[in-house]
């Protein structure tokens, strides 16, 4: 990672090795932005990360972690009304979450520049769904940019908020996975300074929407993007280069693809490369289908842009063979690479690839088995413990709906124990809606910050609707997943001020939860195998829903802590005599650091791995794994 | 032929989530910039770094536009652990060149009995199904001599070095280490890349 404070030099023309989200927490500092607010979500999160080590340190500037993205979004479209730059930043799936403000936010549109970042996430490396965001543009008549690479994410995103000012309308900034995570050397620009306070204009019959006024801001909106249009037409962020009798019209990341492909392949064509994807230059996408036989379509997800050409050529009675998704050219699933569009390109003008690739797949096909290592909870995780206590409690026959957080990881052998899942927050009213109509007990469970994020609706449906649900917070005091963010519950802000946190459990007693309990994951494995017994009969008994709060902290960080202030603690291993090979930890725990060794067919613990929580301890029904003595 | 991309060094780098695979990624692209030369870097992040397999990319020059290294276009494979370089090799080029660390990680589903390790000799012959370099040697062990196994990843960076195939000086990227790093680790990473470097220059 860029240093923070690297990302702060006041050095124009410096060049820096930067990931297209470093670039725009740089890109905030060079458009004067005045306030950020999000919820972090892969392959987004960085922004966030960095934003939050620089907030301290720049004038006039704030930034904060929001409760969840529909807040990040009222926030920082409130100060854009009021007359300063911002910013919202989220993840595909966090869009559809502050969808509500989001189109009320086109009506009324923004005084001053704002963006919306949104991070969809081709190939799900971290996400639910890989859901194209740009419709969002479409349905709402937001103007959008795509960068294609870190370099771009900067410069464009100053043209972004220029675009945002002239049309009085925010911008939604679409990146993907393989933009927000690529490394590119990104040259510095100009930090300007901050504006103070400003004063709030009233103007109550453009900023509150009620009917009579949306009425006046619809036909408004349309205009304005009708105007945006015309700019869009000339901008030098949809440009054309190269030439050749094929034509590609490309955006995003994929222009890159199709770059190398025609380097690779030496084949001639011209490329309309998109920057503004809404509104589009829709004239000079029908000169551009007018000037060719044939033109391919090269964007990931859905067929966005495919489609308006079409509707363009159909309307314009241009007769241009255009070739994509539609005709299965290009696949809806999953992100591309130059494979992927050399491939295409080859069918569309007959020809063989450089490489033989059918002759790799059959070579890689004839591999043997590949053990497969899929992404786990960490070695000394407390939710291990804590799962394996749930577990053990309900004799896995209780329905385990879960949530979004690392945690969802526990739903592989042997812990299982997620059976349900939508989006963040629907451990809890998920579990209201099966402890309803099934018999069986409900033991759901959700991570600190997701609790904050989307919990406490759910909460409260459950408490008032007398749902016999039971929830164990899986409190690790951070947001784990996305890379260690604070939360309501940590009690350090964005701005890395200390304040008094949340209590989780007085939460829960606040919004009318009878029976509430903290517990400690690595104090008795026993202990808390018991109390999950206990609240689940509770739950039953009284007919309400119950919480335990497990309370630890992630793995990850205690290590760093330790790691940082050089602390050695004493090491767990297996007394290799007493091992009876029975493979119990390893089968009931699957935890990283434990493995069994080929040659003695003992257990052993690396201790290169062993985050030392101890939870084996237990498990071990010969009592062969101990720990050194100081 | 002479393709266009022939000026661009392709390096896919495999490991476990934890080894520092991203860190190295970073490490040797931030070296390649301050040599002046224009770089790509792949990273993936969140979900896939908890204890999973990870594969970063590194581009070097000019031909490097994205990120991605396609099956058949990697010119240098570093491979962290053994599976973990297998798992990757339908990247590699044709004759394109692999260094792999033989100490071995378990996968979990190894451990419970779910899935087998293949033999060492069964790796290497289904290596060898795609390119004859391979350069093999115990990195964990150098970086455990080196003072810590954290510096696993920083033997990998002195071994691509040492083959020769990235045009990146070692005096500069020593200087990225002593840069990049806090003080009281410097002469672990700088021992471990050292070590990586001539390891990998004897087996030449």
């Amino acid at each position: 990672m860029a240093r923070p404070q690297e990302l702060l030099e006041d050095n124009p023309g410096k060049k820096m090795l930067l990931l297209a989200n470093e670039a725009i927490a740089r890109g905030v500092l060079e458009a004067g932005v005045r306030l950020v607010a999000l919820y972090p979500g892969t392959p987004s999160s960085e922004i966030g990360n960095n934003l939050t080590a620089m907030a301290p340190h720049i004038p006039n500037f704030y930034f904060e972690f929001s409760t969840n993205e529909k807040v990040a979004l009222e926030v920082a479209g409130a100060a854009a009304i009021a007359g300063v730059r911002s910013m919202m930043v989220c993840k595909g799936p966090g869009l559809n979450v502050a969808a509500d403000p989001f189109f009320s936010l086109a009506y009324v549109g923004v005084r001053a520049g704002m963006v919306i970042v949104v991070a969809d996430d081709p190939s799900m490396w971290s996400s639910q769904n890989e859901n194209d965001s740009r419709y969002y543009a479409l349905m709402g008549n937001m103007p959008m940019m795509e960068p294609s690479d870190p370099i771009e994410a900067k410069s464009m995103l100053l043209e972004a908020y220029k675009f945002s000012e002239m049309f009085e309308l925010p911008v939604l900034f679409r990146t993907t996975t393989r933009v927000n995570h690529t490394r590119a050397p990104v040259e510095f620009g100009q930090i300007p300074t901050l504006p103070q306070k400003v004063e709030f204009e009233k103007e109550p019959f453009r900023f509150v929407p009620i009917p009579s006024v949306a009425r006046t801001r619809h036909p408004w909106l349309l205009k304005q993007i009708k105007k945006a249009q015309e700019v869009s037409e000339t901008s030098s962020l949809n440009f054309i280069e190269g030439e050749g009798e094929l034509g590609i019209i490309t955006c995003g990341v994929s222009y890159n693809y199709v770059r190398e492909s025609l380097a690779e392949m030496n084949i001639q064509a011209e490329i309309f490369k998109l920057g503004i994807t809404h509104p589009i230059p829709e004239k000079k996408i029908i000169s551009f289908l007018r000037n060719h036989k044939q033109v391919v379509i090269v964007e990931e997800l859905e067929p966005f842009i495919e489609t308006h050409t079409r509707r363009l050529a159909q309307l314009h009675g241009v007769s241009v063979e255009i070739l994509g998704k539609e005709q299965g050219y290009f696949s809806r699933v999953g992100e591309y690479s130059p494979r992927i569009a050399m491939e295409a390109l080859c069918k569309v003008i007959n020809c063989n690839t450089t490489i033989n690739w059918q002759d790799i797949d059959e070579r890689a096909r004839k591999i043997p088995d590949i053990p497969p290592r899929p992404p786990l909870l960490c070695a000394g995780c407390p939710h291990r413990a804590t799962y394996y206590a749930i577990r053990a409690a309900t004799r896995g026959k209780a329905i385990y709906p879960s949530d979004i957080g690392c945690y969802t990881l526990s739903i592989a052998p042997p812990l299982e124990t997620a059976d349900i899942l939508f989006d963040m927050g629907s451990s809890i009213t998920t579990a209201c809606g099966l402890a309803e109509v099934t018999d069986q007990d409900v033991v759901a469970t959700i991570g600190d910050s997701t609790f904050f994020a989307s919990g406490l609706p759910g909460i409260v449906d459950a408490v008032y609707n007398q749902h016999r649900i039971c929830l164990v917070v899986l409190d690790n005091r951070t947001t784990a997943m996305t890379g260690h963010q604070p939360h309501p519950g940590t009690g350090v802000t964005g701005m890395q001020k200390h304040v008094k946190p949340l209590d989780i459990e007085e939460v829960c007693k606040g919004l009318g939860v009878k029976y509430v309990k903290t517990v400690y994951p690595f104090e008795s494995i026993a202990g808390l195998v018991a109390e999950v017994r206990e609240m689940v009969k509770w739950a039953r008994d009284n007919h309400s829903p119950a919480v335990l709060v497990s309370k630890e902290p992630c793995a990850l960080l205690t290590a760093a802590d330790r790691r940082r202030e050089g602390i050695e603690l004493p090491k767990y291993y297996v007394e290799s005599e007493m091992c009876n090979s029975c493979k119990r930890c390893l089968n009931r725990l699957s935890c990283p650091a434990m493995y069994m060794d080929p040659e003695t067919e003992k257990a052993v613990i690396d201790e290169t791995l062993c985050n030392l929580c101890g939870t084996c301890v237990a498990v071990c029904p010969q009592g062969a794994i101990k720990r050194e003595v100081e | 032929m002479v393709r266009n991309s022939s000026n661009t060094i392709n390096i896919a780098i495999s490991g476990v989530g934890g080894q520092g695979v991203l860190t190295l990624a970073e490490i040797l692209a931030k070296t390649a910039l301050a040599e002046g030369l224009n770089v790509r870097v792949g990273e993936i992040h969140g979900m896939a770094q908890r204890g999973g397999h990870v594969v970063c990319t590194v581009r070097i020059g000019d031909g490097a536009k994205g990120p991605v290294i396609d099956a058949g276009s990697a010119d240098l494979l570093v491979g962290f652990e053994p599976v973990e370089t297998l798992r990757e090799i339908h990247l590699i080029k044709k004759n394109g060149c692999v260094v792999m660390s033989s100490h071995v990680q378990y996968p979990v589903a190894v451990s419970m009995g779910q899935a087998e390790y293949p033999s060492h000799e069964s790796i290497l012959q289904s290596i060898h199904e795609f390119t004859n370099r391979v350069i093999e040697f115990d990195a964990m062990s150098i970086a455990l001599n080196s003072g810590s196994s954290y510096s696993l990843n920083m033997v990998m960076f002195g071994a691509i070095l040492g083959t020769g195939l990235v045009p990146i000086s070692k005096d500069s990227a020593l200087r990225t280490i002593r840069e990049s790093f806090p003080k009281r680790f410097e002469q672990i990473n700088i021992d471990a890349a050292e070590t990586g470097f001539s390891t990998v220059k004897t087996c030449l």
